[in-house]
């Protein structure tokens, strides 16, 4: 037992240093907002391949925040995540390509403009579809919460065309490309871009006048925030910062470049190898997070378990009610609702932000500690009741009986059920991906978002899982057996 | 007249609407060997657990060397120190080796130190006839080995009443001789014992008094040679022809 122990306070005070060392250094003359944006909505945002986020909304926000003295900390939460973020106060603002719609004001504060867009339809170059009536019977891909959902679902009885809804851009282009939708509606801006830049997608409709792209703010709040926005912007326009920043990304030179770029990274990156050399530095982090969420959800869950399952086996009614309770709340909760719940749920109910790391963490610690506390609970009753009467015949009180007697034997029947555990909260963290936290498998739906090689970064990331996964059984199975002995 | 030791009155246990014990009312003198008898299902067992308060009785009161078990405020792990229990299925800590069995509670409870423990532990050992056994575990015991160490594990406390719940029925024919033979030295040392078996020999042999129970009652008590040789009720009398002709 004191072996374990001392095991796991090592593990945890290495991460406590590693995230120490990590803390990063913030300037407290300026002040910091947090900002969300989408993972890709090129030329508007999209990681670079130095896995920076660049694009328009990018190079504006950090212009502005030059220019203006505050700190804009960017968060890449894809669209959707964005604004249920914004409208939970998880956030300061959301920048990434909104279009500024009735529906939407009812909930945030828009900026002046800052880019005029429409809604286009494009289609795979090679195929029949030639405008809205060959639409007729068929699928339509969009993207969650986007304007081009709002207008194609508008349109949809009229045309007589199903929907499907993607969470992010490059699974609706694929999913045109593979042939399963025969169309996709997107803003004109980005679609133009994107057939541009090489995208292998044909725009068949003029944009429709559907307004312009603004920063939002939720509504009443962050009004110092948006007043900064709105004058950086005017300033931008005057000194001719602004035209600039568009001519980088939608001149002809930007995107002829662009295209020569992911031509050549296409090329060199066919390969496994390319690809992992490509995109070492995130992945590398993408599994450093991962590990540290599993590490700390592990350690927090274990306790969190132990305590409720132990509660479970007190003579106490009241005890016993409130360990089953929680246990059958907690594992009766799908992880995702919880992550949500937790994340954007509770938030907009207390008004105060829960960080995507911590509630990931709690998440899990909910989820996986209800899990362990059951098979807690179940291992000391699995322990002969002959063993606890003959401990309290002798005269030994409740709580040392239990832990002289009963724990030692129900902890070796509960191992194999840890180890289990162990494993099941590695996996769970791809879950909060959900939520914006930027681990493995978040990492790799960014870097398919920016490259499309969505089968080979999938295989990569799983192996990567499995390489975890088995360190973490060996581990594991090495602390077994020093118990066992 | 002998000190009382042990008084039950009126003890009434039900577990939900089946009632176990039907009104009991029974005493054991110091130094004294009862051995209860009786059909499975009569309540013999449940009456010997009542007396630690492994069961809590429903009504009615047990009190011995004055201290009221049955009453809540009495504080039972301190009572029950002075009590030991010997179980049918022997119930040895599989997580110790039999030296630690035996040492766990006086070590525990502050009794003794570690190695006044240990010396302690060895003599029971010896006195049991299993001192090679000390640093055995338990899984490679027999079934006559375990009981004897489950005794020598009760009487570690040094307690002055023991209680016996069919210490020999686990057990194969030819281990049950040993356990008997411990149980019949400790007699002798004028240990209290309230017994519950079905080793008629040992009750004749070795019983002060002999208690026969049928459906949560006590229906004839006496000496071994009265309640064997004489037995005045007439479920005494079936239920000792059949135990006595098999």
């Amino acid at each position: 037992m004191k072996k374990i122990i001392a095991l796991m306070s090592c593990v945890f005070g290495l991460f406590v240093f590693v995230n120490i060392y990590h803390e990063p250094q913030v300037n407290a003359a300026e002040k910091t907002y947090t900002i969300g944006t989408d993972v890709t909505f090129p030329p508007f945002v999209y990681a670079n391949s130095d896995n920076k986020y660049v694009g328009i909304d990018m190079d504006l926000i950090r212009a502005i925040a030059k220019k203006e003295g505050f700190k804009a900390e960017i968060k890449p939460l894809g669209f959707n995540a964005a604004v249920q973020s914004l409208s939970s106060g998880q956030i300061d603002g959301v920048i990434a390509g909104m279009t500024i719609t009735d529906e939407r004001r009812q909930k945030f504060d828009f900026s002046t403009p800052y880019y005029k867009s429409g809604i286009v339809m494009a289609v795979a170059p090679k195929g029949d579809i030639k405008g809205l009536k060959d639409l007729k019977g068929k699928r339509v891909a969009v993207k969650t919460g986007t304007a081009g959902a709002t207008y194609a679902n508008s349109i949809k009885d009229r045309y007589g065309f199903k929907t499907v809804t993607f969470d992010d851009s490059d699974n609706v282009y694929n999913d045109v490309k593979n042939g399963n939708s025969a169309a996709c509606f997107d803003d004109s801006a980005v679609l133009n871009y994107g057939v541009k830049t090489g995208l292998g997608l044909k725009i068949v409709t003029k944009p429709t006048d559907i307004g312009s792209y603004g920063f939002a703010v939720e509504k009443g709040k962050n009004k110092e925030l948006m007043s900064k926005f709105n004058s950086g912007l005017k300033k931008l326009k005057a000194n001719g910062e602004y035209a600039k920043i568009i001519e980088k990304y939608t001149g002809e030179s930007a995107t002829a470049a662009q295209k020569k770029n992911s031509t050549q990274a296409n090329a060199e990156g066919h390969t496994f190898f390319g690809l992992i050399k490509q995109n070492r530095d995130s992945i590398i982090d993408g599994i450093f997070e991962t590990i540290k969420l599993t590490v700390v959800s592990i350690i927090c869950a274990t306790i969190f378990g132990v305590l409720i399952g132990l509660l479970g086996v007190l003579p106490s009614k009241l005890a016993r009610g409130t360990s089953t309770t929680i246990i059958y709340i907690f594992r009766g909760l799908p992880l995702l609702v919880l992550a949500l719940f937790i994340y954007n749920g509770v938030p907009s109910l207390t008004g105060s932000k829960v960080p995507a790391f911590v509630a990931g963490i709690i998440t899990l610690t909910l989820n996986e500690g209800a899990y362990t506390a059951a098979f807690v609970k179940g291992g000391i009753q699995a322990v002969d009741t002959g063993q606890m009467e003959a401990a309290r015949s002798l005269g030994l009180p409740f709580g040392k009986s239990m832990r002289k007697v009963i724990l030692p034997q129900g902890i070796k029947i509960m191992i194999p059920s840890f180890i289990n555990q162990f494993i099941i909260t590695l996996k769970d963290t791809s879950i909060l991906s959900i939520i914006g936290i930027l681990e493995l498998t978040q990492t790799g739906k960014i870097i398919i978002a920016r490259n499309l090689e969505g089968f080979k970064i999938w295989t990569i990331i799983a192996l990567i899982y499995l390489i975890i996964i088995t360190v973490l059984t060996l581990l594991s199975k090495w602390v077994e057996r020093r118990i066992n002995d | 007249m002998k000190n009382t030791k042990v008084k039950v009155t009126n003890l009434k246990k039900n577990f939900g609407s089946n009632h176990v014990l039907k009104g009991i009312d029974f005493e054991v003198a110091q130094n004294e060997v009862v051995v209860l008898i009786g059909p499975s299902g009569s309540g013999k067992s449940t009456l010997l657990r009542c007396l630690n308060r492994l069961e809590d009785p429903t009504s009615g009161s047990v009190v011995i060397d004055g201290n009221d078990i049955s009453d809540s405020k009495t504080n039972i792990d301190q009572a029950r120190e002075n009590i030991g229990m010997v179980f049918q299925h022997f119930n040895l800590f599989n997580n110790l080796t039999v030296g630690q069995n035996v040492e766990l509670a006086p070590v525990e409870l502050g009794k003794l130190s570690k190695s006044e423990a240990v010396t302690m532990a060895k003599k029971l050992l010896d006195t049991v006839g299993l001192d090679d056994k000390y640093d055995a575990m338990p899984q490679s015991l027999s079934g006559g080995q375990k009981q004897r160490v489950a005794i020598a594990r009760a009487l570690a406390m040094n307690p002055d009443i023991m209680l016996f719940d069919e210490p020999t029925s686990a057990l194969d024919p030819e281990m049950v001789g040993d356990v008997l033979e411990v149980m019949k030295d400790l007699a002798k040392k004028g240990m209290t014992m309230v017994v519950v078996t079905h080793e008629m020999g040992f009750a004749k042999e070795v019983a002060d008094r002999v208690v026969f129970m049928a459906d949560g009652k006590v229906m004839e008590e006496g000496k071994p040679e009265e309640v064997f040789g004489n037995p005045q009720n007439e479920r005494t009398k079936t239920f000792l022809q059949k135990v006595i002709n098999v």
